[in-house]
């Protein structure tokens, strides 16, 4: 376990560097996980399968299959991608804040 | 002896119990040469003499000095044996087996005696699983596959419904608005066996692999349940879920009745379904064989029944071998020949083959955080070897491989330049999405597919049977699916509406009174009118089949029994059409 601190704000994250809880994502976090990921502007698509992963995990508490992230934003599995190019799993879920997927991923 | 904690005394009696024959040679011939040292990563990449497999493995070798080498049991410190004592030294040991080595056997592949250290590994770390001394990222996908049957918890709505999208992707990237997704499909060749990192993450290694399989035309299904090739049985060393898993793939396949059974670029898939697990569940022999997608590719590239153009995929590309796949699966050049076939520009990586290093996630080490900063401290060299092909592509045919080199190349940030000027991070696909990308699609084929299709659409059938409830029955799925259907309740009266309708196909009971089935069969089959009809036959007697094997009648188009399976008898009906249809095309 470590700390990351990015713009005065300190985040615990475990050791595949994604956010220990939940509760401490904010946008310092995803300006800090956009970095890492090599994306150059935040789009509005990319807020909004941010705000689907939040939501979905409020209510389920797992991240959802690629599958239902899809449906619910309407965008193409390449158009994820495109967005996110270490895929749902560990670039999107990684940026909404929310654990590692399990397995061997 | 020392006093033992109650876990210590558990695992060591577990690995008295479980130390079979081949660990014991494994244990005993290691004479500390030191040869291994340069083919372990871990030792490569951080200098560390205690990272050498020799020195790892002594601590695992020193209990079975103290269980069973005959001086190791009187003076165990002559030996340096002894067995396991306390909490913490199981602590201990779990760092070593768990963490500080991925069984990537390219130690065994140096070794002069052959030294197994992978199943060493295996066999301490089934022990501590026992104990719950085990990184909760284990314990956590084995209880997934035992309770759920698949590593990632996936539900079968949730299957079925990615299966459903990939086919509307599909539908879209090939033109094609009516492209299925066969699941279950009885009568296929071979049943397609996969990650669930594929279905819960990443579907684009399936939608290639179903592109290839629809250009090719060929015969497959997925299964409903035992579609996992992953086995966590073999990361964990411990066979009795190795078995279950095993077994829920083999028992699908043996009910669909499939031929072969086709494993996804799966490294650990591969190995644990073809190699390891028959003899875990003791399903030997398999009434089917066990192949990887690489060898049916290489098949439908050499038999020219896909085409493709290799100068779809530009950019340099090199290959990664997975150790399942090269070191112990002996799966080296089928990837290449794909790979060569497919890109202008491959590079090979050195060393490679059953020499590669280890893509660092070996076989199930992604799932365990707690070892990442080790494992990509370690995975310098495989960057570095990357970075010397300067490709903007490695290919794997492993998905652990693709995770782990992922992770790696992010890591130590390694990038290709476009000639825009822009650089992005090296791309890991599988082999097959190459393969998929330079795949011609022959435009003729595909429409005459589907205008064959579309013609069979609305045809004509005649249902010939004295049971007034079954006409009633085939009729309803018949005209459900679209086609006319004409009715006679006896021989005389279906000849005479074959002669004056012309169907398209006719479907005919065998065993009524009156004219008899095989009676009015050979009426049909000599009379010029009606003679090139196809004809189905449904009965419930096996007569005709004998009249058959006497080749006194010529064979119908179809054959069924009763009591019917409602999708076989469609499928057949559709299968008769559309080959009239296609015969008169090539006509």
């Amino acid at each position: 376990m470590a700390d990351v601190e990015f713009n005065g704000e300190t985040f615990p994250v475990d050791e595949d560097g994604f956010i220990m809880d939940f509760n401490l994502w904010s946008k310092n976090w995803v300006q800090h996980v956009k970095q890492e990921e090599g994306i150059d502007e935040m789009s509005e698509e990319h807020w909004k399968v941010i705000d689907i992963l939040q939501d979905y995990y409020k209510k389920n508490g797992i991240a959802p299959m690629v599958r239902v992230l899809s449906k619910l934003t309407k965008f193409k599995l390449k158009h994820i991608y495109e967005l996110f190019p270490s895929g749902p799993g560990k670039g999107a879920c990684k940026m909404a804040g929310l654990p590692k997927p399990t397995g061997c991923v | 002896m020392a006093k033992q904690s109650e876990k210590a005394a558990s695992f060591n009696k577990n690995f008295k119990a479980r130390t079979n024959r081949q660990h014991s040679l494994s244990f005993a011939t290691c004479v500390h040469c030191g040869t291994c040292n340069d083919s372990c990563h871990y030792y490569l990449a951080t200098g560390d003499p205690k990272m050498t497999p020799a020195a790892k493995m002594d601590k695992i070798r020193k209990i079975y000095k103290a269980q069973n080498d005959w001086l190791g049991k009187i003076l165990p410190s002559w030996v340096g044996g002894g067995e396991i004592k306390s909490d913490n030294e199981l602590e201990e040991l779990k760092d070593i087996v768990f963490g500080s080595c991925t069984g990537c056997r390219r130690c065994t592949i140096n070794c002069p005696f052959g030294v197994d250290t992978a199943i060493l590994v295996g066999l301490a770390r089934s022990c501590l699983v026992d104990e719950g001394v085990a990184p909760e990222g284990v314990l956590h996908v084995m209880k997934d596959q035992w309770e759920i049957g698949n590593q990632m918890g996936i539900t079968p709505e949730e299957y079925i419904d990615t299966l459903e999208w990939i086919e509307e992707e599909l539908q879209d990237e090939l033109e094609d608005p009516e492209y299925k997704v066969p699941i279950d499909k009885k009568g296929a060749d071979f049943v397609y066996v996969i990650n669930p990192r594929e279905i819960k993450y990443d579907p684009r290694p399936l939608q290639a692999a179903f592109k290839i399989f629809y250009i090719a035309g060929l015969n497959w299904t997925m299964g409903s349940v035992g579609w996992d090739n992953t086995n966590f049985g073999l990361f964990s060393g411990k066979a009795d879920l190795g078995g279950h898993m095993g077994n829920l793939a083999y028992n699908h396949a043996k009910k669909l009745g499939v031929k072969q059974m086709v494993i996804s670029e799966c490294g650990h898939g591969l190995r644990s379904t073809k190699w390891e697990a028959p003899n875990w569940g003791k399903a030997n022999p398999l009434p089917f064989e066990i192949i990887s997608l690489l060898e049916v590719m290489v098949d439908l590239i050499n038999s020219g029944k896909i085409i493709l153009d290799p100068s779809r995929n530009q950019y340099p590309v090199t290959y990664h071998d997975p150790c399942n796949l090269s070191r112990s699966s002996g799966m080296t050049e089928e990837p290449r020949f794909c790979l060569k076939r497919s890109c202008i520009d491959f590079r090979e990586m050195t060393p490679n083959r059953t020499d590669s290093y280890c893509c660092t996630g070996g076989g199930g080490a992604m799932s365990m955080t707690e070892y990442t900063p080790r494992r990509l401290e370690v995975a310098k060299l495989k960057a570095d070897q990357i970075k010397e092909t300067g490709a903007a592509i490695c290919a794997t045919a492993c998905h652990n491989c693709v995770d782990g080199l992922s992770d790696l190349i992010k890591k130590y940030d390694l990038r290709y330049e476009y000639e825009d000027g822009k650089s992005k991070l090296v791309e890991v696909p599988n082999v097959c999405e190459l393969v998929a990308n330079a795949i011609v699609i022959p435009k003729e084929i595909r429409k005459t597919e589907k205008e064959i299709r579309d013609a069979v659409k609305g045809r004509t059938i005649l249902v010939i049977d004295d049971e007034p409830d079954f006409v009633v029955f085939l009729q309803t799925l018949l005209e459900d699916s679209g086609f006319k259907v004409l009715k006679a309740g006896d021989g005389n009266t279906g000849l005479s509406i074959a002669k004056s309708k012309r169907p398209d196909l006719i479907t005919l009971d065998i065993s009524m009174p009156g004219k008899s089935g095989v009676q009015v069969y050979r009426e049909l089959r000599s009379d010029d009118a009606t003679g090139s009809i196809p004809v189905f036959i449904i009965t419930g007697e096996v007569d005709f089949r004998q009249l058959m094997y006497q080749k006194t009648v010529q064979a119908p188009e179809g054959f069924l029994n009763k009591p019917i399976d409602k999708d076989l008898f469609l499928m057949t009906v559709n299968k008769i059409l559309e080959k009239t249809i296609r015969n008169k095309h090539a006509n």
